[in-house]
């Protein structure tokens, strides 16, 4: 997988390994099982310090996202959230909030931030039926 | 106090030349495993705070630890531990580039040969070369393997890549250090000073800035990019007069506005939008800024 970062958008860059391989995972760009570049190669790609790909992987094995075999590296897991329905649902509710913030700064409406919910969710699934697809 | 986990730790360092205070009054503390900034301009007193280090020069005032010793009461026993390359870096002419590596490795406890091996290949240096016919670049490529080599638990580069050209200073350093922190990498330790940020950084963990021998901001990488904007506003209309406390106005033309705020986006924006705000953007200063924005006559972003 690609990764892309950008130190402009005052997001960790750490946290943008995560995202990244999370929506890669959800979208099916990658598959359970798909192994992650290792550490050194990708923090010189990214010209990044190792730490900051190692508290990536760290935190994503955190989230069950991706498991670490000893002496093999990182590979995808298959997606089953540990978590109860409500926590999910918090979760995706904080998620959220950050996005209705950025949409008040910016001006965007109510109608308008749920019309455009539904388009990135349709997108979603778009994107992840071509990739099973394939 | 010196807590048993940090690296290096700096306490009300004041070193004095002359008249002259080099250091006055620094506060600075590293933790293992860190890749650790210690930015500032030419003569703001980075050299100064390394030698005290390394005891190359005795504080006048304060403490400083490394690995939780002394460094002038156990000399020897924190500059085992430590690899140091100075900005200007001198070899006996009359040596090859392969009796320097093996006349630094013969003070050594550890030498990792592989490494050493693979640095050469990627340097392209030529092991039979004298080092009297090394380019700067290159003295200093040899330096950094044997600094590396050595698999200190620290390693302190002063000015690394000052007057080397762009190119190679940008992926010899990655390199460097990748190669450095890749065994055992909670344990390998880098304090780099450098005015040459933006090539670090996305390899600083944490930095000080140092200015006039004080320490004036301390923070994670990741935490000042997210407290460091640029908010660029365009207004339907030219505004009468904006009032901004803790924002620094960079540039106003017109309908067009531009500045930099610190943790408080939130009300700026708020503020912003009171006029007849048209669009806005904003994005996070990369490190380099952020010390142009801190020690920028007119003071601090408050």
């Amino acid at each position: 997988m690609r990764f892309q970062l950008n130190f402009k958008s005052g997001k960790p860059v750490y946290l943008q390994l995560v995202d990244q391989v999370k929506s890669a995972a959800a979208s099916g760009a990658v598959q359970p099982g798909d192994p992650l570049p290792s550490i050194r190669p990708l923090a010189e790609e990214l010209r990044v310090n190792r730490n900051t790909v190692a508290k990536a992987y760290a935190e994503l094995e955190n989230q069950r996202v991706i498991e670490t075999i000893a002496g093999k590296g990182c590979f995808v897991r298959a997606s089953s959230s540990p978590f109860r329905k409500d926590v999910r649902l918090k979760l995706v509710a904080e998620t959220m909030d950050d996005a209705v913030v950025q949409a008040h700064h910016l001006q965007v409406g109510k109608a308008e931030f749920v019309r455009l919910a539904e388009e990135r969710f349709d997108a979603f699934e778009d994107k992840r039926a071509r990739a099973v697809h394939e | 106090m010196t807590s048993p986990t940090s690296v290096i730790e700096i306490n009300q360092l004041v070193r004095r030349y002359g008249r002259t205070d080099a250091v006055n009054g620094l506060d600075l503390q590293v933790e293992p495993g860190r890749c650790y900034g210690f930015f500032g301009r030419n003569g703001a007193g980075k050299t100064t705070t390394i030698k005290c280090l390394l005891n190359l020069l005795r504080p006048t005032g304060g403490e400083v630890s490394v690995f939780g010793m002394n460094p002038a009461r156990n000399e020897v026993a924190v500059k085992s531990r430590l690899a140091y390359v100075p900005d200007y870096v001198a070899f006996y002419p009359w040596m090859t580039v392969r009796d320097t590596l093996d006349y630094f490795a013969s003070f050594r406890a550890r030498w990792n040969r592989d490494t050493e091996r693979a640095l050469i290949d990627q340097f392209r240096l030529a092991p039979a070369q004298k080092t009297s016919h090394l380019s700067k670049g290159q003295r200093t490529q040899v330096a950094l393997v044997a600094a590396v080599c050595a698999e200190p638990d620290l390693l302190v580069l002063d000015e690394p890549t000052s007057g080397l050209d762009p190119i190679v200073r940008r992926e010899f350093i990655q390199t460097v250090i990748g190669a450095y922190q890749d065994a055992d990498p909670g344990q390998r330790t880098v304090f780099v000073s450098t005015h040459l940020i933006s090539e670090f950084e996305g390899l600083i963990d944490e930095f000080t800035i140092i200015e006039n021998g004080r320490n004036v901001l301390t923070l994670s990488a990741d935490v000042a990019r997210e407290r460091y904007r640029k908010i660029h506003a365009r207004f339907a209309v030219e505004p009468d007069r904006l009032e901004f406390g803790g924002a620094r106005v960079l540039r106003q033309r017109g309908r067009e506005i531009e500045l930099v705020v610190n943790g408080n986006t939130d009300d700026v924006m708020n503020r912003l939008r009171a006029g007849s705000l048209e669009s806005v953007t904003t994005e996070s200063l990369s490190l380099e800024e952020i010390f142009v924005a801190t020690l920028q006559p007119g003071g601090a972003v408050a």
